[in-house]
């Protein structure tokens, strides 16, 4: 059996945290259901209130989620005291910019900030920096890791903060070949590996 | 080419479709029995009936999904929407022919089924999660043979979009206008669409593979044996990939087709969501399986990813929305 390590309860966290938007989304269905009265609703006032109201449930989990992946992600490159401070010093800006310019200001600079750490990552991953630490073994494994993080953020930032850009779509591709080669090289590294020639 | 060819396709889809399908609901049947017997048992006689019953269900399946193939074919031929030559000056038209996907209305199902009853086979070694699957698809076949059973009143919605531009063609007023382009917006951004013909078999053959997590799941409730586990982990990462590759394509098809039309937080993509961080939580918490407490935490999860799949699914017949047929 392995030790219970730091990287276990962030397991433990990001599980609750996904849990925790699937809650959100099953009150989503509940609360539509009861709203859908009739067939127009939709064109209503009430309709834009009830994307207004899901957002604000949703915004503060995919903080978290964000956190906790800025926890997995740093940790790579800083000791655990140095990522602690980190993640504390980015999160109490985040909270700043809430309180003082809104949600979507706060979400936007710690998007800004964990996509600039995950860019860095994916950097010194390709490189094969030995600055960076992982728990797993294998570069395939750590590249595909490194990619599928990478991608949810880009995702979660072009959703957030590019909804009406016009590169939107065009960073949505991008995110989605970032997820989908990321899934493919963590599940299958072995296959992955064999499909390059050994130097 | 034209009405009567495609009324005789039809009429043909249901002579060599409705026995295949009724062959699939006795094997299934019998499927199902073998499968509780050997459970119950153990005896490998049982066992080797009800794998014989899963090859030629599985194969019948495969022939019923040749015989639909041959009808949308049909449909591809005989019908063809002659767009007045006003309309084609004012709208791009790039199809005239419906390229009707296998998967839509009361074929989904069948879909899903067909590629669950795949997925099977490829776990007969393993006999009691073989059986286990044999009473799950079992009970498929039956929910398709009574509620979604696509060799019975085939396509209903297409048809009546065919036979409302059969309806439309000897008139002379307006109405070929409207029919002509309510089916332009219904063939360009739904049937032909690139994007329908990626996003639900993805999302199909992800909820097939996810089936055999399911069923792993529950064993390794009953037997504490990494078998199950990793069982449950090789089907389950086959269809997270396709589940979320299959639902981030439908992204940007919501975008071109329905840009004017009210889906954010609709009821499916709100239950899309929760399946899918239901499986990420289910992946992540399997990391450390090994761990006091988690191997029963990835169990459960397992399961409820499933009951989620499920109640996803169902969402488009019981809660209204635009993915959903029910209305308020």
């Amino acid at each position: 059996m392995k030790p219970k390590n730091y990287d276990y309860y962030l397991i433990i966290i990001t599980t609750l945290i996904l849990f925790g938007i699937g809650a959100v989304s099953l009150y989503g269905i509940t609360y539509y259901n009861y709203l859908a009265v009739n067939a127009d609703w939709t064109k209503t006032a009430q309709y834009t209130r009830y994307i207004d109201e899901m957002n604000s449930y949703i915004y503060p989990f995919l903080v978290l989620l964000l956190i906790s992946l800025g926890l997995c992600i740093p940790k790579r490159l800083f000791e655990q005291d140095m990522m602690i401070k980190t993640s504390a010093f980015i999160l109490g800006i985040t909270v700043i910019l809430t309180i003082y310019s809104g949600l979507e200001t706060g979400l936007g600079f710690i998007l800004l900030a964990i996509t600039a750490v995950q860019a860095i990552v994916l950097i010194l991953t390709i490189i094969k920096s030995r600055i960076i630490r992982f728990e797993k073994e294998g570069y395939v494994v750590r590249l595909g890791s490194s990619l599928l993080h990478f991608g949810v953020v880009i995702l979660i930032f072009n959703f957030v903060n590019f909804q009406d850009s016009p590169y939107h779509l065009l960073i949505f591709w991008s995110g989605m070949v970032l997820i989908t080669s990321g899934n493919i090289f963590s599940f299958y590294p072995e296959k992955v590996s064999s499909l390059f020639p050994r130097e | 080419m034209g009405y009567n060819e495609y009324m005789a396709a039809r009429e043909t889809l249901g002579l060599i479709g409705q026995p295949v399908i009724t062959y699939i609901f006795i094997i299934s049947l019998f499927l199902g029995i073998l499968s509780i017997i050997y459970l119950i048992k153990r005896e490998n006689k049982y066992f080797d009936y009800l794998l014989k019953c899963l090859y030629v269900s599985t194969g019948l399946y495969l022939a019923g999904f040749l015989i639909l193939a041959w009808f949308h074919m049909q449909i591809y031929n005989t019908v063809l929407i002659e767009y007045p030559a006003q309309m084609r000056q004012m709208i791009p038209v790039e199809s005239d022919r419906f390229i009707i996907p296998l998967w839509i209305e009361n074929e989904k199902l069948y879909f899903w089924a067909m590629c669950a009853s795949v997925f099977a086979l490829t776990v007969k070694r393993r006999k009691d999660i073989m059986s286990f699957l044999g009473v799950i698809l079992s009970i498929f076949s039956v929910i398709v043979y009574f509620w979604s059973n696509p060799f019975n009143d085939p396509l209903p919605i297409v048809h009546s979009e065919i036979m409302s531009w059969f309806a439309a063609l000897p008139r002379s007023d307006m109405t070929i206008f409207q029919v002509a382009g309510t089916l332009y917006g219904r063939i360009t951004y739904y049937y032909n669409s690139t994007y329908m013909w990626t996003h639900p078999p993805l999302l199909f053959i992800a909820y097939a593979s996810l089936v055999i997590t399911f069923a792993a799941c529950v064993f390794m409730l009953i037997k504490k044996e990494k078998i199950y586990d990793e069982i449950a982990y090789k089907y389950s990462k086959i269809g997270y990939l396709l589940l979320t590759t299959g639902m981030l394509i439908g992204y940007p098809w919501a975008i071109e087709a329905w840009k004017d039309s009210a889906w954010w937080w609709d009821p499916k993509i709100s239950g899309s969501i929760m399946m899918w961080v239901l499986y990420s939580a289910y992946l992540h918490s399997r990391i450390y399986v090994s761990q006091d407490k988690m191997w029963k935490t990835t169990a459960y999860l397992g399961i409820i990813c499933f009951a989620s799949l499920i109640f996803t699914y169902l969402l488009t017949y019981i809660v209204p929305g635009i993915h959903s047929v029910v209305q308020p």
